[in-house]
């Protein structure tokens, strides 16, 4: 580091501490470190690690109640928090700029584009700048309002304002966190860019070790408010020296994975291999040509076709706006498709859990002993499907209106449909609200954001209570308070939690309540939308080993939405990849991941940043630059064999 | 929320000794009420109304409505502490006795409004449609009606029964309450555990009563204030103008109009009404804000 100009930042021994109840409560203790300038230097570290506190103070901030109790911070050989009001103003964009983590929040959403731009000072006029951000058309987009803009856009017109009055020293507070993979691609590409042309120095902070990885040229991981580790990038992730550094590295989901990554204490990594889904495994959902429109103008989901069998789970992956998170509502009766037809099979329950459950309206019990077989008269759509159910099933039917099946014998004898009463076959076409109980109960959805799934005023206890004795899986109160406990106890948690308040909750609690809430209704499908997104790597890694060990125990139907291509690749038996609502390909994760047929799935592949330095870049030589739809009335797929099939398309050169 | 309490029992055997459970409901609003001064003064005034109110007859030995002619227009003195009206009767037993009529009737007034205006008001944010369209055009007409002119008007053609009165005062008020909670359950209707909710294919009533209203309560206790409070004001209003309590009944707006006219010679006979008017408004305000923070804000705090 000797041979490198000298630091543009430099935080020497830098302590931080709030005051709680009378008490000092330090979030950020003996800080040190220094970014010449044309470098980037990341802090990662998990929430609550002081990195984002740190970084902050770089523009002379500090948290309301918080102070400085000790070090330094010195940005372009001035002592920042020795600045009088007015040089701070211009300290603030002049020398230093932030790019914030939300940039639609960021934006005045009154304002057009072209005066807030202008209005962040500086010489340089808004129509080049907006050109330096790779932005198209930029006179016309300066005229526009932010809600006009996707928010990759949103967040180019940020980094637009931030590098408005030249800075020498740029601040990005998780700049790509919420955007999906390609997007995320386009900025961390730009702001690169940006970076050689103008000379930055730049602090990226961080919680995506892939991010960084690809990024920064130093790295310092913080954990509790202290420096674990800070090395020069390759070195810190060829070779982690602290312990917290490699549990960390190893926690991160890699595309290469073949299964879910077991990390130990010592930050050792051990590959789960997937649960074998039996092949004969019984369809628990089924969608045929599904179409959900917004409005009459925009259609969100146009002909998707799937199905996931019990004990599998089938990942739903495609770029914001592709549709996935509208297919998980319909499902959930949230939203009505156009077009279609979703149904819910309902097999079986699992003996252990369905033990003392009531049924609620659910009427119908078949064969009566818990291995007695009534074959019932095969009929409706389903019968095709000739799927040895659950041979632990008990007998009980979640059956109501619904057509329902009997408990196959532990014979293995398959299992039919029985009873299939007119008009209600297990249609998830219609809202919840008209749906008969059991096949509300039936599909069940975890939400993305923890924080807002759980009701702020009622212990989490109450919020897994509420769905036993709604669907009435428990009988008495009593039960319902026993079963939620066994149910928090079965996520993993504490059974004492049910107590407690979601606020008293870390995100990673919150979401495995999330999941025991979804569970109450003894579910056989279970939707999971994103619900690792936003979450710690190391908390994520533990929530996918909860779904991943609920499905083998409880075979589930599991719906994993998701954008992040390596969780995809750890959790999923198959894969489907939907783009602008279209599905483009789908297959064994195995398969596609090894040999994606689409150029839409290599995109997202190349997309996808790995916590090595370097390797996402070969990785996008791959794709195919320009391609064109194919499919017509001769043929919508190209089958691949083994389940892997891809939409066809041709290249647009010809 | 007894759920805090029938949850701490049930706790199977083999899991480890319990954690220190936490502060119920009752300790929780005591514990607030004790913290914030201005809740504990306004409690007591309240406190000393009601029981005032309802001791009344134990103590003072006049009859409120029966008068001694011959010692009326009195001053203060040690028989009759705030003096006696034009028609002889005791001030201060007609006050004491004047806060019956004034609480009773509030009381109910107020509950009912905001029981209809938090229930419609949370319905039109989580229904939404036309019936959150018409809903609002129907309150905007009732809005912008003047809150005694229509007081009046129902009083006229209805009577002055207290049910007549506690039923104008509902359709006057409602309209406000339901604009505010409205507004609150607007922010918490988005939210995903009403999503999940409507996924369970819960009833509009229970996703009101189990997600939405426990989240707006502070809302709902400030609005209770606030039209408390108001409403009080608008009952005397009424009573003053001779369209609310009919003579000879004690009330306190009744009081201030029937002795203004001689209130340089016993001006205790209209001051001491309107003491007590204005104690109970004050009350009922630093009461209801300290109870919404002990049931609402805080809690939200203590967790975080």
């Amino acid at each position: 580091m000797t041979s490198l100009p000298a630091p543009i930042v430099s935080v020497d021994e830098l302590s931080v501490a709030y005051r709680s109840g009378g008490r000092e409560v330090p979030v950020v203790h003996e800080v040190s470190l220094a970014v010449s300038p044309g470098r980037t230097l990341a802090l990662v570290g998990e929430s609550g690690s002081g990195k984002s506190t740190v970084a902050a103070t770089l523009l002379g901030h500090l948290r309301h109640g918080s102070r400085i109790t000790g070090g330094r911070v010195a940005v372009d050989g001035r002592d920042v928090f020795a600045l009088s009001a007015r040089e701070l103003r211009r300290l603030r964009g002049g020398t230093v700029a932030m790019v914030a983590q939300n940039a639609g929040h960021a934006l005045t959403p009154s304002m057009r584009i072209g005066r807030q731009i202008a209005e962040a000072g500086g010489e340089v006029p808004v129509t080049e700048l907006l050109e330096q951000v790779r932005l198209p058309r930029p006179r016309e987009l300066a005229r526009r309002y932010p809600h006009e803009l996707s928010g990759g856009q949103q967040q180019r017109v940020a980094i637009a304002m931030a590098i408005a009055a030249r800075p020498k020293v740029l601040v990005l507070d998780e700049p790509t966190t919420g955007l999906d993979v390609i997007t995320q691609r386009g900025v961390l590409d730009l702001i690169g860019a940006l970076r050689e042309e103008l000379g930055l120095a730049a602090v990226l902070v961080s919680h995506d070790l892939g991010v960084v990885a690809h990024m920064a040229d130093e790295v310092c991981v913080m954990h509790a408010g202290r420096v674990v580790e800070a090395a020069p990038t390759r070195r810190l992730f060829t070779a982690p020296a602290a312990p917290y550094t490699r549990r960390l590295l190893s926690s991160v989901p890699r595309v290469t994975d073949a299964g879910l990554a077991l990390v130990g204490e010592d930050g050792t990594r051990e590959i789960r291999p997937r649960a074998e889904v039996p092949a004969d495994a019984a369809e628990a959902v089924s969608v045929r040509h599904v179409t959900i429109d917004y409005g009459t103008a925009s259609r969100a989901v146009d002909g998707v076709s799937f199905s996931v069998r019990r004990g599998e789970v089938l990942a739903l992956v495609g770029e914001s706006g592709s549709g996935k998170s509208t297919i998980a509502w319909a499902l959930a009766g949230l939203r009505v498709p156009s077009g279609g037809r979703m149904r819910a099979v309902a097999g079986g329950l699992r003996g252990g859990a369905a033990g003392g459950s009531a049924g609620g309206s659910a009427g119908a019990v078949a064969g009566g002993s818990s291995d007695g077989s009534s074959g019932g008269a095969s009929g409706g759509p389903s019968a095709d499907l000739s799927g040895a159910a659950s041979d632990r099933s008990a007998g009980l039917s979640p059956g109501g209106s619904a057509g329902a099946w009997s408990g196959a014998s532990s014979g293995g004898r398959s299992g039919a449909p029985s009873g299939a009463s007119p008009g209600g076959d297990g249609d998830l076409g219609v809202p919840a609200r008209r749906r008969p109980l059991a096949l509300r109960r039936t599909v069940q959805l975890v939400f993305q954001n923890a924080d807002t799934s759980l009701n702020p005023r009622r212990s989490v206890g109450d919020a897994v209570r509420r769905p036993l004795r709604f669907f009435g899986t428990a009988g008495s109160r009593g039960e319902a308070a026993s079963r939620a406990r066994q149910l928090i106890a079965d996520v993993r948690l504490d059974p004492d939690f049910a107590d407690r308040l979601p606020a008293q909750l870390s995100g990673g609690q919150r979401q495995r309540i999330g999941i025991a809430r979804a569970l109450a209704g003894e579910p056989e499908v279970l939707i999971a939308d994103e619900i690792t997104t936003g979450l710690d790597v190391s908390v994520q890694a533990e929530v996918l080993r909860l779904l991943d060990d609920l499905r083998r125990e409880r075979e589930l139907a599991c719906l994993f939405i998701s954008h992040d291509l390596a969780v995809v690749r750890g959790i999923a038996d198959r894969v489907v990849v939907l783009r602008h609502g279209v599905v483009v390909e789908e297959g064994p994760t195995d398969v596609v991941f090894a040999d994606p047929g689409h150029p839409y799935t290599r995109e997202l592949m190349a997309a996808a940043l790995e916590p090595e330095p370097g390797v996402g870049a070969e990785r996008a030589a791959v794709a195919v630059e320009g391609w064109e739809d194919a499919a017509g009335p001769g043929g919508v797929w190209v089958e691949l064999g083994g389940g892997h099939r891809v939409r066809r398309w041709r290249s647009a050169d010809g | 929320m007894s759920f805090l309490k029938a949850s701490a029992g049930v706790a199977p055997a083999a899991v480890p000794p319990p954690a220190p459970v936490r502060p119920g409901f009752a300790a929780r609003t005591w514990r607030t009420v004790r913290s914030s001064r201005p809740a504990a003064i306004g409690l007591a005034i309240v406190a000393v109304h009601v029981v005032v109110a309802l001791l009344a007859p134990l103590l003072t030995p006049y009859h409120p409505t029966t008068g001694d002619a011959s010692h009326a227009l009195l001053g203060p003195s040690a028989d009759h502490w705030a003096g006696t009206d034009q028609y002889g009767r005791d001030v201060l037993t007609r006050v004491l006795y004047g806060g019956r009529y004034a609480l009773g009737v509030s009381v109910t007034a107020t509950v009912l409004t905001i029981a209809l205006g938090a229930v419609l008001g949370c319905a039109a944010a989580l229904r939404g449609g036309w019936l959150d369209d018409l809903l609002m055009r129907v309150l905007d007409a009732v809005l912008s009606l003047p809150a005694i002119l229509v007081l009046l008007v129902i009083v006229t053609a209805l009577g002055t029964g207290s049910s007549v009165i506690v039923l104008a005062i509902a359709v006057v008020c409602v309209p406000q309450v339901v604009r505010v909670v409205r507004g609150a359950a607007l922010a918490v209707v988005p939210q995903d555990y009403v999503t999940a909710a409507r996924a369970r294919g819960e009833s509009t009533w229970a996703i009101l009563r189990r997600e939405v209203l426990p989240n707006i309560t502070d809302v709902v206790c400030v609005e209770f204030a606030m039209r408390a409070s108001w409403v009080v004001l608008l009952i005397s209003s009424l009573s003053f103008l001779g369209f609310g309590a009919d003579p000879p009944t004690p009330d306190w707006g009744l009081m201030v109009s029937e002795n203004r006219t001689a209130i340089t010679v016993v001006p205790m006979a209209s001051l001491a009404p309107i003491i007590a008017l204005a104690t109970m408004v004050v009350g009922l305000n630093l009461a209801a804000d300290g109870l919404s923070k002990a049931w609402g804000v805080d809690r939200i705090r203590e967790g975080a």
